[in-house]
C-alpha cells in the first residue's frame, strides 16, 4: 500500500500541520493540569505560580477530604452503569423484534421510533420535569437514569446489527427446534456483543457527561452527578476553595471518562463511523 | 403468508413492548404535552387554564427572546462553518495507516468525550481575567488585557472557541470514514490521468465525500442550535444577555423564573427553528450540488 | 428412521409472482434425489418449503406418511445443510452440533455420544473445540453436515452445499456424500444448479425450469432421453446443438428430417402422423456427430461411421449435398485433449458444436462433411416436447 499512499491525496504538509495545532487541544488541558498540582497559596498570589512552584499533590488530598466529590462521583457511576445496563436490555430486545421478528404494526410503530431522533431535548424536557414532579420522583436515581433509556439511538444500532446477521442463522436455529426466546437469547444475541460493547461504551459516556437533567431533576446537593456538583462549584469562580482545588477536582472528574475513552479508543471511534456511514 | 418461522405474530410484538413503554413516557407524551403546555398558563406547580397563543404572543413580543435567537443563530453561522472545515482539514491530514496519524486523532476527538462542565471549567481557566493562561499570555506581550467572558462580542466569541475544542472530533471522524470508504483504485485511475494534487481534491475526494459533509453540517447544526451548558456556565449568557443562546432563555423562563408555560412555547419554536434550519440546510445542498 | 416424500399440488406464491406452479412429485424413502435447474427456477424454494422455511400457499408436504407443511421448521423430522453452512459463529463445533439436540431435551450423555460419532465419521473430532471461524471452508461444510447427521432426521436437504467449494475440494466432497449416503440409507434431497454434481449424485434428477418440473428420471434417463427442449440444452456440455426442422419425410430407419438449406438428417425417430414441422427443431449431441475431415482433404479416416452412420464421405458426392450430413464450416476449434470440439456453423447459419478425435487435423475455415447417429437424434415439436429413436441405445 505504501507505494499507492502518495496518490490516495495523503499529504506530509497537512500531518505536520495538524500535529503542531494539536498544541492547542493539549494546551488548555496541560494548564489546568498544571495547576492541579501546584499550591494554592501560591496560585491566590498569581496564576504565575504554575511556571515557578511550589507543586503538591494537595489539591488531590483535598478532594478525599470532601465527601461531596466522592458522593458525586458514586452518583455519576450509579446513574451511567444503570443507564447503560438499561439501555441495552431494552435495546437489545426492541432491535430484535424491529430487526428480525415480524407483527402487526412494526414498520409504523419503527418509523415513528425514527422520527424520535429527532427530538431535541429541550422540547420534551419541561414536561418530563413535570411528570417526575407529579410522581415525587426528582433526586433520585430513577428519575436519573429514566429518561435516558427512551432514547431511539441504541434501539436503531441494534435493529441495524440485528438486520444484519445472515437470515440463514435464523434458519437453522428453526430447524434445530429452537423457540424464539432461545434463538434470541442462545444464537442472536451472542453475536451482537461488538455492538453491545459500542453502544454501551455510548451510553455509559453519554450519561456521564449529560448536565442538563440532572441539572434540574437532582435539587439536593447529595443527588448531584459529578458534571453538575463540579458546575456548582464554578458558580463562584474566583473566591472557591481555590483555583488549585478547582483544577484538581476537573482533573478529577475527567479521569475516568479519559480512561475509559483511551482503553475503548478504537471502539468509539469507530463506532461513531460505522454507525453514521450506514 | 409467511413462513412459519418468521409469521407475523402480535405477540412478536412484546420484544419491543419494555422500550416502547419507555419511549412513549418519556418522549412521545413529553413531546405532546410540551405543546399543550405551551397553550396553557402554567407554573411548575399547576395549570391555570388554556389561554390559546398568548404564550408565544409573550414570547414572540420580548426583546430578549429576539437577542437570544439572534444571538444563537450567529452562533451557529459561525461555528458551524468553522467546524466543517476543520474537521474536513483534520480528516485529510490525518487519513493515513501510521501510528503518528492514529495518536493525533486520538488527540483531537479526546475533548469530545468530555463533560460540557470539565471544557467550560477548562476554558474559564484559559479565559479569566487577571489569572487565565491568555491573561498571562497577553501580559507577558505587554498587550492590554481583554475580558473574554465578561465583554460583549468577545463572551460569545470566548464561548464559540470552547464548543469548537469541544466539537471537532466528531466531524473529523465522520469525514475520515468518509475518506476511507472512496476506492483506492479512483486515485490510481486520476493519477493516470495527470490529476493534480488540488484537481484530485476537487474532482475526486469532494464529491465522494459530499453526503458526509452534508450530514456532518447538519448534525453540527441541530446540535449547536441546542447551545446551553457553555454559555450557561462561562458567561451565564453575559454581558446584558450578549452571550445568551435559545435554550438558557427558556431554561431560565421555566426553571428560574417557573413561567412554564412560556417556556414551554420558547421550546416549540426552538424546536420548529431546528427542524426548519436542518430540512433547509439539507434542502439548499442538495439542489446546489445537483445543478 | 428414514421417511419418502411426498408433494401434492404444490403452488408457491410471492405476492403477484407464482414461483412454483402445481409441483408434484413423490420421494422414496432412502432415495437420494437432486432438484436441478437454473437460478431462479424455484428449486431453492421447493427445498425451503420441505424444510419449514417457506409456507406452502396450495397443497400438501407428506414426510412418511405424516402432512408436515403446517409444522414449524423444528418439529418436521428434517434437517438443513445450507449453502452458506449457517453455523452459529459463537460457538464450538461441539455446540454447533449439539445445539439442535439441547432444544428438544436430549439427554447429556446421548448428545455427546451422537456428537462424537458423527465428528468421528467426518474426521473433524479434533476440531470439536474449535469455532466456525478457525476453520477451513471444507471443515465448515463438513461441521454443517455433522449437525444435520446427529439430529437423526428422517430426510437431509441439501442447499447447494457444495459451490462454496473449491473445485477440487468439490470433487471429494461430492464423492463423500455419495458414501454418506450409502452408508446412512436415508431420504436425501440436494439443490444444484450443477449437471455434475446432479449426474453423480442423484438416484433420480428432478430437472426444473420456470416454476415447474420439466423432468423427473434416472441420471442416464434425463440425458439420453430428455423429455423437452429445455432438458436437453441444460443437461449436457456442450449444450445439444439445435437445428431447425423444416421438413419430414419417410428415411431408412425412421424419419428423415429435412433442413432448409442445409440437407438431411437420416434418424431412427418415428414421429407421430402429421406432425407439425412449424417450430419444431432437431437436438444433436457433439458427441453423437462423426465429423469427416477426410473427406475435405480426401483421405480415408475409416474410423467412427458405423454402417448405419449419416456419413457422406463415402458417397463421393460434395458436402452440400451428401445424403445425411451437415457440411460445418469450422469457426473455432476447442481442443480437450482427449476429444476436439469444433465449432461451426451450417449454410443457413445455425450454430453447430460437433466432436472429433483428440488429433483431429481439422482447421478453423474448413468445411467438414458432419454425419450423426441415427439413433441418438432428438426431435423436438414447437412445445418443446421430445420425439427419441425407439430405443436406448
Amino acid at each position: 500500500m505504501s507505494g499507492t499512499a502518495p496518490t490516495h491525496g495523503h499529504s506530509r504538509t497537512l500531518f505536520w500541520a495538524a500535529a503542531a495545532l494539536s498544541v492547542l487541544m493539549f494546551l488548555p488541558m496541560a494548564w489546568v493540569l498544571v495547576l492541579s498540582v501546584t499550591e494554592n497559596e501560591a496560585l491566590s498570589r498569581g496564576t504565575e505560580a504554575a511556571f515557578s512552584g511550589p507543586y503538591t499533590l494537595k489539591n488531590y488530598t483535598d478532594i478525599a477530604g470532601n465527601s461531596g466529590v466522592f458522593r458525586w462521583f458514586a452518583n455519576s457511576l450509579v446513574v451511567a452503569v444503570g443507564q447503560t445496563i438499561g439501555v441495552l436490555i431494552l435495546a437489545s430486545l426492541a432491535g430484535y423484534a424491529f430487526g428480525r421478528l415480524e407483527w402487526p404494526g412494526r414498520r409504523l410503530v419503527f418509523v415513528i421510533v425514527l422520527f424520535g431522533l429527532a427530538v431535541p431535548e429541550q422540547a420534551v424536557i419541561i414536561p418530563r420535569h413535570q411528570i417526575f414532579s407529579t410522581l415525587n420522583l426528582h433526586n433520585t436515581y430513577i428519575a436519573l437514569i429514566l429518561p435516558g433509556l427512551s432514547l431511539p439511538f441504541g434501539v436503531f444500532l441494534m435493529t441495524q446489527f440485528f438486520r444484519a446477521i445472515p437470515p440463514e442463522i435464523d434458519e437453522a436455529a428453526a430447524l434445530d427446534n429452537a423457540s424464539r426466546w432461545r434463538i434470541f437469547w442462545k444464537v442472536l444475541l451472542p453475536l451482537t456483543l461488538p455492538a453491545q460493547a459500542t453502544l454501551g461504551i455510548f451510553t455509559f459516556l453519554f450519561a456521564w457527561n449529560d448536565y442538563w437533567w440532572p441539572l434540574i431533576s437532582a435539587t439536593d446537593k447529595d443527588m448531584y452527578t459529578l458534571t453538575v456538583g463540579i458546575a456548582s462549584s464554578q458558580v463562584n469562580f474566583a473566591q472557591t476553595e481555590g483555583l488549585g482545588f478547582l483544577a484538581a477536582q476537573a482533573v478529577f472528574a475527567a479521569l475516568p471518562v479519559l480512561i475509559v475513552y483511551i482503553i475503548f479508543q478504537k471502539h468509539v471511534v469507530t463506532a461513531v463511523s460505522g454507525g453514521a456511514v450506514k | 403468508m409467511a413462513a412459519p418461522h418468521r409469521q407475523s405474530r402480535p405477540s412478536n410484538a412484546l420484544f419491543a413492548a419494555p422500550y416502547l413503554v419507555v419511549f412513549v413516557a418519556l418522549l412521545v407524551v413529553p413531546l405532546c404535552w410540551g405543546v399543550y403546555l405551551s397553550l396553557q398558563k402554567a407554573d411548575l406547580f399547576g395549570l391555570y387554564g388554556y389561554t390559546g397563543w398568548t404564550n408565544y404572543a409573550r414570547v414572540l413580543g420580548d426583546a430578549l427572546f429576539w437577542q437570544a435567537v439572534r444571538n444563537t443563530v450567529v452562533f451557529v453561522a459561525v461555528t458551524v462553518p468553522v467546524l466543517v472545515a476543520i474537521g474536513l482539514f483534520l480528516g485529510l491530514a490525518l487519513n493515513a495507516r501510521t501510528r503518528g496519524a492514529a495518536f493525533m486523532r486520538g488527540v483531537y476527538f479526546s475533548s469530545t468525550v468530555l463533560s460540557v462542565t470539565i471544557v467550560t471549567l477548562i476554558w474559564r481557566f484559559v479565559f479569566i481575567p487577571g489569572d487565565g493562561l491568555l491573561s498571562l499570555a497577553f501580559e507577558a506581550m505587554g498587550w492590554p488585557p481583554i475580558g473574554f467572558l465578561s465583554t460583549q462580542g468577545w463572551s460569545l466569541f470566548s464561548v464559540g472557541v470552547a464548543t469548537v475544542w469541544w466539537c471537532l472530533g466528531l466531524p473529523m471522524i465522520l469525514i475520515l470514514a468518509a475518506l476511507q470508504q472512496i476506492p483506492g483504485d479512483l486515485y490510481e485511475a486520476a493519477a493516470l490521468d495527470n490529476a493534480s494534487r488540488w484537481r484530485t481534491f476537487t474532482r475526486v475526494t469532494l464529491p465522494q465525500i459530499r453526503n458526509t459533509l452534508i450530514l456532518v453540517a447538519t448534525i453540527q447544526i441541530v446540535m449547536q442550535f441546542q447551545l446551553f451548558g457553555q454559555a450557561q456556565l462561562m458567561t451565564n449568557g453575559g454581558p446584558n444577555g450578549t452571550s445568551r443562546p435559545m435554550v438558557l432563555y427558556i431554561y431560565r423562563a421555566a426553571f428560574e423564573n417557573w413561567d412554564v408555560g412560556q417556556g414551554a412555547a420558547a421550546s416549540e419554536l426552538l424546536f420548529l427553528i431546528i427542524l426548519v434550519a436542518a430540512m433547509g440546510q439539507f434542502w439548499i445542498t442538495n439542489r446546489g450540488n445537483k445543478a | 428412521m428414514s421417511a419418502s416424500i411426498d408433494i401434492h399440488h404444490l403452488t408457491k406464491r410471492f405476492g403477484a409472482l407464482t414461483v412454483l406452479d402445481d409441483i408434484s412429485l413423490a420421494i422414496e424413502d432412502g432415495e437420494f434425489v437432486v432438484f436441478l435447474g437454473p437460478s431462479g427456477c424455484g428449486k431453492s424454494t421447493l427445498l425451503r418449503m420441505i424444510a419449514g422455511l417457506e409456507a406452502v400457499n396450495e397443497g400438501e408436504i407428506a414426510l412418511g406418511g405424516r402432512r408436515i407443511d403446517t409444522l414449524p421448521p423444528g418439529e418436521r423430522g428434517v434437517a438443513m445443510v445450507f449453502q452458506s453452512y449457517a453455523l452459529y459463529p459463537h460457538m464450538t463445533v461441539r455446540q454447533n452440533m449439539a445445539f439442535g439436540l439441547e432444544n428438544v431435551g436430549t439427554p447429556r450423555d446421548e448428545i455427546a455420544r451422537r456428537t462424537d460419532a458423527a465428528a468421528k465419521v467426518l474426521e473433524i473430532d479434533h476440531l470439536l473445540e474449535r469455532k466456525p471461524q478457525m476453520l477451513s471452508g471444507g471443515q465448515r461444510q463438513r461441521v454443517a453436515i455433522g449437525r444435520a447427521i446427529v439430529k437423526e432426521p428422517r430426510a437431509f436437504l441439501f442447499d447447494e452445499p457444495l459451490s462454496n467449494l473449491d473445485a477440487a475440494l468439490r470433487g471429494r466432497t461430492r464423492l463423500e456424500l455419495a458414501q454418506l449416503h450409502q452408508r446412512l440409507g436415508t431420504t436425501m434431497i440436494f439443490v444444484t444448479h450443477d449437471q455434475v454434481e446432479a449426474m453423480t449424485l442423484a438416484d433420480r434428477i428432478v430437472v426444473m425450469h420456470d416454476r415447474r418440473i420439466e423432468q423427473i428420471g434416472t441420471p442416464m434417463e434425463i440425458y439420453q432421453r430428455p423429455a423437452t427442449k429445455f432438458v436437453a440444452g441444460f443437461v449436457g456440455a456442450p449444450a445439444m446443438s439445435m437445428l431447425p426442422l423444416s421438413g419430414v419425410t419417410r428415411g431408412p430407419l425412421g424419419a428423415r428430417l429435412e433442413v432448409a438449406g442445409v440437407g438431411h438428417i437420416d434418424s431412427a425417430v418415428t414421429l407421430p402422423e402429421g406432425f407439425a414441422t412449424q417450430g419444431a427443431s432437431i437436438g444433436i449431441r457433439a458427441e453423437d456427430t462423426r465429423p469427416d475431415a477426410g473427406a475435405d482433404t480426401g483421405a480415408d479416416r475409416g474410423t467412427g461411421a458405423g454402417p448405419d452412420m449419416n456419413t457422406g464421405s463415402n458417397t463421393g458426392s460434395g458436402p452440400n449435398t451428401g445424403p445425411g450430413s451437415l457440411p460445418l464450416t469450422v469457426d473455432v476449434i476447442e481442443r480437450l485433449g482427449d476429444r476436439t470440439l469444433l465449432h461451426g456453423h451450417l449454410p443457413d447459419g445455425t450454430v453447430l458444436v460437433a466432436q472429433d478425435t483428440g488429433r483431429s487435423q481439422v482447421a478453423p475455415g474448413q468445411v467438414v462433411p458432419v454425419g450423426v447417429d441415427p439413433h441418438a437424434v432428438h426431435v423436438f415439436d414447437a412445445a418443446g416436447r421430445a420425439h427419441h429413436a425407439g430405443e436406448v441405445r
